[in-house]
């Protein structure tokens, strides 16, 4: 049995990150409306900045909504594609702006989100693993998706 | 901005926490099939959470823990081969890797209890409880056997979406599901592993090509403070909350035996080594005293 090493960080290498802010642009609002609605020739601004009605010709085929949350210390951007029922069909992150720290880990509980409508029910607790270590970022924007849908959800006709 | 102009970056939330891929930046030609590849590589880890998600009642998982102990339940194929793996993990760690502790996290208020009126499981009856039968079908041998994959199967969706852009045919990439990560190809990818007892810290980059990272902490606070990390590792020979080790992270070729051993090393320590061994696996383990020790072979790699 391989016996273990006591492991000395160089000095150089543990790297305080208290006044760190990180921050990755993915996409801007036309590129993520693109990736979401590959079909659609047009997307209709319908509230200043915020929701576009995609459309292939004159059929809406769904809306893209986009939205800003706090994450632990900085704005987290992100859009929701809505298809035609008004269902999440997609969540994407558009900027990511955190001091560090804001990083979250394990759970499993976003994902919820994908195919759920207006309807059916969404209880944080009783939905979402946040027990798990989900820390405010992304519990930040699952509140928003959640209040995405209940703002937009029915109404992409 | 972070992004480097010579890779792309898309990220969703997903399992949780914030799931970035990055890959070589194609030619413009190419841009669309990039996309798509991308595309596939989240709808992997889509796909991987609605089978094996504890919360969803739709979900291989719920159905496995209503109806396995009455008949056999036929799952996909994906859940099949974690629930295969997590049985020789299980066995190979002489029962500290245990997909069946979900009654006593439920008990510790760790996952919530989706039917609270049930029977209290037979604790002590998670031993070769699940039964894998051909066909991709599932038996308990025990009532009141409740399984939990969140140990492994977030390593595991981060193994089938860099399966889905090798697939693809691009020639590298990453995946990073909140800290546990993976990357093919042969660019080298550095990576900063917080350090567990002040996470405003790093513990300096580690470089990884062709391999799988996985760390896990023992932080847990029962109340829910917005401090709190990590998930809880619970040791099923005490059935507590470990709290001798501060932090974990893992080194090996897959994902889903990175995070799976890091719960292990949580609660066997030192002592994990042979198991490491076995799976071609390295570890950095950072103790609550302060210290920080590794494996000799994470030790080569740093100096490789």
């Amino acid at each position: 049995m391989s016996e273990w090493i006591k492991w000395t960080a160089p000095a150089a290498a543990v790297v305080s990150l208290t006044s760190s802010a990180y921050a990755v642009q993915y996409l801007s609002i036309p590129e993520a409306q693109k990736l979401a609605f590959p079909s659609a020739t047009r997307f209709v601004e319908t509230q200043a900045g915020r929701v576009w009605k995609a459309q292939a010709g004159d059929r809406v085929i769904g809306q893209f909504v986009f939205d800003r949350v706090i994450g632990k210390h900085l704005f987290i951007d992100y859009a929701v594609a809505l298809g035609p029922g008004g269902q999440v069909q997609r969540v994407e992150i558009l900027q990511y702006r955190e001091s560090y720290g804001g990083e979250v880990r394990q759970g499993s509980w976003l994902a919820q989100f994908i195919g759920k409508t207006r309807g059916s029910s969404l209880e944080l607790n009783r939905d979402i693993r946040n027990i798990s270590g989900a820390t405010l970022s992304s519990l930040h924007v699952t509140e928003g998706v959640k209040r995405i849908l209940g703002l937009y959800g029915n109404s992409a006709r | 901005m972070a992004t480097a102009p010579d890779s792309l970056r898309r990220a969703r939330p997903l399992l949780g926490t914030f799931v970035e891929i990055v890959v070589p930046r194609p030619a413009r030609r190419a841009l669309c099939d990039t996309e798509a590849a991308i595309a596939a590589a989240f709808g992997a880890v889509e796909k991987v959470h609605r089978l094996m998600s504890f919360h969803d009642p739709a979900s291989d998982v719920s159905r496995l823990n209503r109806e396995a102990a009455a008949r056999a339940v036929t799952v996909d194929a994906w859940t099949w081969r974690v629930l295969a793996a997590a049985v020789d993990l299980h066995r190979r760690s002489n029962g500290l890797f245990d997909i069946a502790s979900a009654p006593l996290l439920q008990r510790l208020g760790l996952l919530p209890d989706p039917d609270a009126r049930a029977p209290a499981a037979s604790e002590a009856a998670t031993r070769d409880a699940v039964e894998l039968l051909s066909g991709h079908r599932v038996r308990f041998r025990h009532p009141g056997l409740r399984i939990d994959l969140g140990g492994i199967a977030k390593g595991f969706a981060v193994d089938r979406a860099l399966e889905a852009l090798r697939n693809a045919g691009l020639t590298g990439g990453l995946v990073n599901a909140g800290g546990d990560l993976a990357a093919f190809g042969p660019a080298p990818h550095a990576v900063h592993i917080r350090d567990p007892r002040d996470p405003r810290r790093t513990m300096g980059p580690i470089t990884i090509i062709d391999e799988a990272l996985a760390t896990s902490g023992g932080r847990f606070d029962p109340f829910g403070s917005a401090n709190v990390i990590d998930p809880a590792v619970v040791d099923p020979r005490t059935r507590e909350i470990v709290h001798a080790v501060a932090g974990v992270t893992v080194r090996a070729p897959s994902c889903l035996v990175a995070d799976a051993l890091t719960k292990v090393v949580m609660i066997a320590g030192e002592a994990a080594s042979p198991l490491l061994d076995h799976f071609h696996a390295s570890a950095l383990l950072v103790q609550q005293d302060g210290g920080v020790r590794v494996t000799p072979a994470w030790q080569d790699r740093r100096a490789a």
